[in-house]
């Protein structure tokens, strides 16, 4: 996939609003008794508004230049009704209408998020994170008017055309066909601005993605740029945004507000044509005036629910645009699933197996790994060093299956994980990670994540083992103090050890920590030392480190370069190879010997 | 402030579209009572009376008017569009730069996700107030003010008394408008928290598939998925139970006119004529009303999300450029803490501190997680203030040093490493964006990053993710270095910048350093990063617990002595061994009883 920076385009792999309309759909056939209730509802209204000029008709023809108060009466009396009747059924009408659309946004919303969670890393490696926000917040949001209004009013109105039509037929066949000569004309119009139109919006969506994304980058990198002082470039890049922004939107405008007006004068021309011709046939003695009148009148009705339609048009192109985009984030494949036929792993034991293991991040790559082995017996500690980029983090990404590897087989407990739910894949294991993103809440919240039913006691207990009990406790509100977003208030150190709390908690069967107290100070680090022991028996376990006593008593040690295992073995092995694990021990002394 | 007057002050530098836009309005509506006038006349003439000689005159005007009609429409519309997404564009940056502005006291306690719903969400609030609720309700008054005048110049006594229900129609709306109001700020606040959640989410995708928590974030995310859907539904709950009934008396009034219009009319008090015309220009008011509610609820989301905004734009930083008396001019790079004390909260992070370091020099700063090393730092670029005493450049107070003159002349490779998705490049070239390609190479080598980063797919032009995602600890810190070190400041600060380096590659980062005429910071946990310093300051809760150099520290055997030895405690009799015996790696045997010491 291509990665992308905030003002880059995002690719759309399928196009076409219909498409995503059809799978709108889907959401929408859930809701069809609601549907169905919304537009009786619907019919019901706008009955009861239509009847108003039609009572008016009767009292003017019929009642006043009789003097027939009872019949005012009565009239004024069923419009009362009418309005009360109005007023109940826009109550109940629009409750349920807007209901709908919320429980589809909801649904829409939820299934976004969920296929969000088991999407990659590379997903959200590769994207600006505003790019990914704006999808699953703002363009779900924009969808409500069109689901609550839209979608039945389009029905709605084309039910109301068709309706005029007949009467239009059944009064004068030559004038329904002029009328409906307009139509051809405007969808033309339409089919030709349409493509306009789309690509308006689309690069607006585009834009408006691009503000989201800068913003919220921005945002949160605030400390780097006043550190660097580049508030008035950074100004700068965001003011071009918001401009680029603002020129898009005109320019969907311009399309946008113009069709309204088109229709406008394609309506009165049609019906003008209609009075001349009228008016000719009229002369010729071939149709009578009240014809005419009458079929203006129809005319001009057939016309209204299409000046509607364009209203909404406009907004149902829009959301097609917004629709693309979510589906294409449903739509992006996971990567990383369960097989057809994935069994639960159950409890493990601890054994890894490495089997001519292969892998390359893409296609095109080259290979990080190549044909690696290696057999790890349950309990037993490694250790993995080696340069930057040798592929350290990449052996325990694919034992964890956050990558799939290409070739080989990578084995637990004899089991091949690829076979196995990723689900009780992870259950067993407890990662972690090179950044230890802590979440907004409490710290006791942050430790539980490990182990969502953890007691208090629990959570102190492996706060202790971590020795972040100390430091805990002595913050005004001890666990219950409150972390803030993305951990800040914290030091790096600090929050390394809720992370390594996180992990233990969770009393995992393989233990992988990358990096995990690199930042730590070396006291706590001796006292860590001294509870991890204890703690690493009987499990298997994966650390890679650039603080050399930190690994020095694992069982074993192996050096990564060159896409394989360069050497292994204990510490004292390694050091009497004099290879490249023995200089990298050697190096840390180097700069004593220049005393 | 009230809100409208405050939107003034965005609009005003568009007088010029605004007058336009008001002397369209009258045109627009007047063609739009000419249209049916005329068309009436149309059948009247030719159509009744046969008056053909009229036809071509009468559709020409027809369409002449409906042309004018719709053109000036378009015009009218595009004015506001422009005006709009002008005031936006404004509103928008001027937020933003605010928010560069504000300092840490401010960031520490607002949520992002809050941050960017007032910059969107909020922002168009605005824009709906300005693109159509400003013409509805323009279009209202010129049809209500035209039709109440027609429909009083025909039958004042009937106009009046249909009228009486007005107040009715006031309440409901009062009513709506004002409980609206607090439905909006609910709802936005629900899209705040979505937002937060979401965000989060997108962040923490690594720890969430880590710990298998796909289901609980799931859980977590559905509560302000329905929070959000619930916010908008009670919003919904208010507008039907004020909006119908407003609605009601507003049709009320066509109930009223036929009933009495119709006995107006059957008594003699009125022509027939008279009720048709009258029936004819009702429709002025009360479409109009009807479209009042709408106008109601766009204008208390203007209200609900312009507190926001103003809100926001009110902040006003602690740390601010004031007496400034050097600005722009170089600094030598002297740094001075004298009596320093920085109270957040009620926590006192660092107490009475005092230290000098020379021009040139480098400070070694070591001590345990939390015990304030940071937040010198934060400190010396002015992050925060002391809470009493008093930081010093060059003799310099820095609260008398221009703000951008001392982050300038500080460069800090932060511990949290924070890189933009953007080029390795960019990234590097963050500080200073015209540099060329040999500057940024220059760096990056001196960085001992050059090499991965000519391995990466594209080199230099390499897209990193956000935060750095996708690449290892070590690759990141390099980045966030080369990218300290192009500002070729006086002052360089690295903090914690080398922890995920293996020990070979800090060694070579620190022969490239060693040679810069810098005054460097350097806090580390390591005590081969700090051993060369002409200062070291070990830490303790705040405190300065021991200083001095290297040797003197080893001397005083306190707290260093014990992390050295830690690190390097068998070290002398390793070199011992070493020296004596090349080659042979018996020692190690007998190492292996003491455990866990060597190295950090």
């Amino acid at each position: 996939m291509a990665k992308n920076r905030y003002d880059v385009d995002e690719e759309i792999k399928e196009k076409g609003s219909i498409k995503s309309f059809g799978m709108l759909f889907k959401y929408l056939i859930p809701q069809k008794k609601i549907l169905i209730i919304s537009g009786v509802l619907l019919a019901v209204d706008a009955f009861l508004s239509l009847i108003n000029p039609y009572f008016i008709k009767i009292a003017i023809d019929d009642c006043i230049p009789n003097g027939d108060y009872k019949g005012i009466f009565i009239l004024a009396l069923l419009l009362l009704l009418a309005s009360f009747g109005i007023w109940i059924v826009a109550k109940k009408r629009v409750y349920i209408k807007n209901n709908m659309a919320m429980e589809i946004i909801k649904k829409i919303r939820s299934d976004l998020y969920a296929h969000m969670q088991y999407l990659p890393f590379s997903f959200f490696d590769s994207r600006p994170h505003g790019k990914i926000l704006v999808r699953v917040v703002n363009y779900v949001n924009t969808l409500t008017n069109v689901l609550a209004n839209g979608l039945l009013n389009v029905i709605f109105d084309l039910f109301r055309m068709g309706i005029i039509l007949v009467f239009m037929l059944s009064m004068n066949v030559q004038f329904t066909l002029i009328c409906l000569a307009g139509v051809p004309v405007f969808v033309v119009a339409l089919v030709f601005l349409r493509k306009m139109h789309k690509k308006a919006w689309d690069e607006y969506s585009q834009k408006q993605s691009s503000l989201n994304a800068y913003l919220q980058e921005s945002l949160a990198g605030m400390k780097i740029t006043q550190s660097f002082a580049r508030e008035e470039i950074n100004a700068g890049i965001f003011e071009n945004l918001c401009e680029e922004n603002k020129k898009k939107w005109m320019k969907a405008k311009y399309i946008a507000t113009g069709i309204p007006r088109v229709v406008n004068i394609l309506s009165i021309t049609v019906s003008l044509i209609i009075y001349m011709l009228g008016y000719f046939q009229m002369k010729q003695g071939l149709i009578e005036i009240g014809l005419v009148i009458a079929f203006v009148s129809y005319v001009s009705n057939f016309w209204n629910p299409i000046i509607q339609l364009t209203d909404i048009y406009n907004e149902i192109v829009n959301c097609g645009v917004y629709l693309e985009r979510i589906f294409d984030m449903i739509k992006e494949p996971l990567v990383i699933e369960d097989c057809e036929d994935a069994s639960d792993m159950g409890e493990i034991e601890g054994n890894v197996t490495f089997e001519n293991v292969s892998f390359k991040y893409e296609e095109d790559s080259p290979f990080i790994l190549e044909k690696l082995n290696l057999d790890v017996k349950k309990g037993e500690t490694i250790a993995i060093v080696g340069p930057t980029g040798a592929g350290k983090s990449t052996i325990i990404n694919l034992l964890s299956r956050f990558y799939d590897i290409n070739e080989g087989r990578l084995l637990i407990d004899g089991k091949d994980i690829s076979k196995v739910t990723l689900n009780s894949l992870r259950r067993n294991m407890g990662i972690m990670l090179q950044d230890s993103f802590l979440f907004s809440g409490t710290i006791m919240d942050n430790i539980r994540y490990g182990k969502l039913d953890a007691t208090d006691e629990e959570v102190i207990k492996a706060a202790k083992t971590v020795c972040a009990h100390r430091f805990i406790s002595e913050l005004p509100d001890g666990y219950n103090t409150v972390i803030k977003e993305g951990g800040s208030g914290l030091s790096i150190g600090q929050k390394q050890l809720i992370a390594f709390a996180r992990t233990l908690i969770c009393n995992p069967k393989i233990l992988i920590l990358d990096e995990a107290t690199s930042s730590i100070d070396t006291e706590t680090e001796i006292e860590l030392q001294k509870g991890l022991e204890s703690l690493l028996k009987g499990r298997t376990s994966f650390i890679i480190a650039h603080r050399l006593s930190t690994i020095k008593n694992s069982s074993r040690i192996l050096y990564i370069a060159d896409k394989n295992i360069k050497e292994q073995g204990t510490h004292e092995e390694l050091l009497k190879l004099k290879g490249k694990y023995y200089s990298l021990y050697m190096a840390q002394y180097k700069f004593l010997e220049e005393i | 402030m009230e809100p409208l007057k405050w939107l003034w002050g965005y609009i005003k530098k568009y007088r010029l579209s605004i007058i336009i836009f008001s002397v369209l309005s009258p045109v627009f509506i007047t063609m739009a009572f000419l249209n049916p006038l005329i068309v009436g006349r149309f059948v009247d003439e030719v159509l009744y009376n046969g008056n053909g000689e009229r036809l071509y005159l009468y559709a020409f005007l027809i369409l002449l008017v409906v042309l004018l009609k719709e053109v000036v429409e378009y015009v009218r519309r595009i004015l506001l569009e422009h005006i709009s997404q002008g005031a936006v564009k404004s509103i928008r940056t001027s937020l933003y730069n605010k928010l560069q502005k504000l300092d840490l006291y401010f960031f520490d306690r607002t949520k992002t996700g809050d941050l960017m719903s007032r910059l969107t969400m909020d922002t168009d609030a605005i824009r709906v107030l300005l693109s159509a609720t400003s013409q509805s309700i323009i279009n209202l008054v010129f049809y209500i003010v035209i039709g109440f005048v027609v429909l009083f110049s025909i039958n004042p006594v009937l106009t009046v008394i249909l009228f009486s229900v007005s107040p009715f129609i006031l309440f409901f709306g009062y009513k709506l408008s004002k409980l609206s109001k607090p439905e909006f700020v609910k709802l936005r606040e629900a899209n705040s928290q979505l937002n937060t959640v979401v965000r989060e989410n997108i962040s923490a995708n690594r720890v969430v598939k880590a710990y298998v928590r796909e289901e609980y974030e799931i859980e977590k995310f559905e509560e302000k998925n329905k929070l959000y859907a619930s916010a908008f539904m009670d919003r919904v709950r208010v507008w039907i139970k004020y909006a119908p009934p407003m609605q009601f008396f507003v049709r009320l009034i066509n109930v009223l006119f036929v009933l009495i219009g119709g006995i107006s009319v059957a008594r003699g008090y009125m022509t027939i004529g008279q009720f048709t015309t009258f029936n004819g220009s009702l429709w002025c008011i009360t479409t109009p009303m009807n479209l009042v509610v709408d106008v109601i609820n766009q204008y208390q989301q203007f209200v609900a999300s312009s507190i926001k905004i103003i809100a926001l734009e009110k902040e006003e930083p602690k740390i601010v450029n004031r007496n400034v008396k050097k600005r722009d001019t170089g600094v030598s790079g002297k740094i001075q803490f004298k009596n320093v004390t920085l109270t957040l909260g009620d926590t006192r992070i660092i107490k009475n501190m005092n230290f000098t370091v020379e021009p040139g020099q480098t400070l070694g700063i070591i001590g345990p997680t939390g015990s304030g090393k940071s937040m010198i730092i934060n400190l010396l670029s002015r992050f925060y203030d002391p809470t009493t005493g008093a930081v010093y450049i060059d003799d310099i107070n820095l609260k008398n040093i221009d703000i951008a003159t001392i982050r300038r002349n500080v460069s800090c490779a932060m511990q949290d490493v924070f890189l933009f998705s953007d080029t390795v490049f960019n990234n590097i070239a963050y500080g200073e964006p015209n540099v060329t390609f040999d500057d940024v190479v220059r760096v990056a080598k001196m960085a001992d990053a050059h090499e991965f980063i000519e391995k990466l797919e594209d080199g230099y032009d390499t897209i990193i993710g956000e935060r750095g995602m996708g690449l290892s600890g070590g690759q990141r810190q390099r980045i966030s270095l080369a990218r300290a070190l192009l500002k070729n400041p006086a002052i360089l600060v690295l903090d914690d910048t080398t922890s995920a380096l293996d020990m070979e590659t800090e060694f070579a980062i620190q022969e490239n350093l060693k040679n810069t005429h810098k005054t460097k910071i350097i806090v580390a946990h390591r005590i081969s990063s700090v051993k060369n310093a002409d200062l070291i300051l070990v830490l303790n809760q705040g405190n300065i617990i021991e200083w001095g150099t290297h040797e003197r520290l080893l001397k005083a055997n306190g707290y260093y002595k014990s992390v050295f030895e830690h690190q390097f405690g068998d070290f002398n009799k390793f070199r011992g061994y070493h020296i004596k015996h090349p080659g042979t790696i018996g020692l190690m045997e007998k190492r292996k009883n003491t455990g866990g010491e060597n190295n950090g």
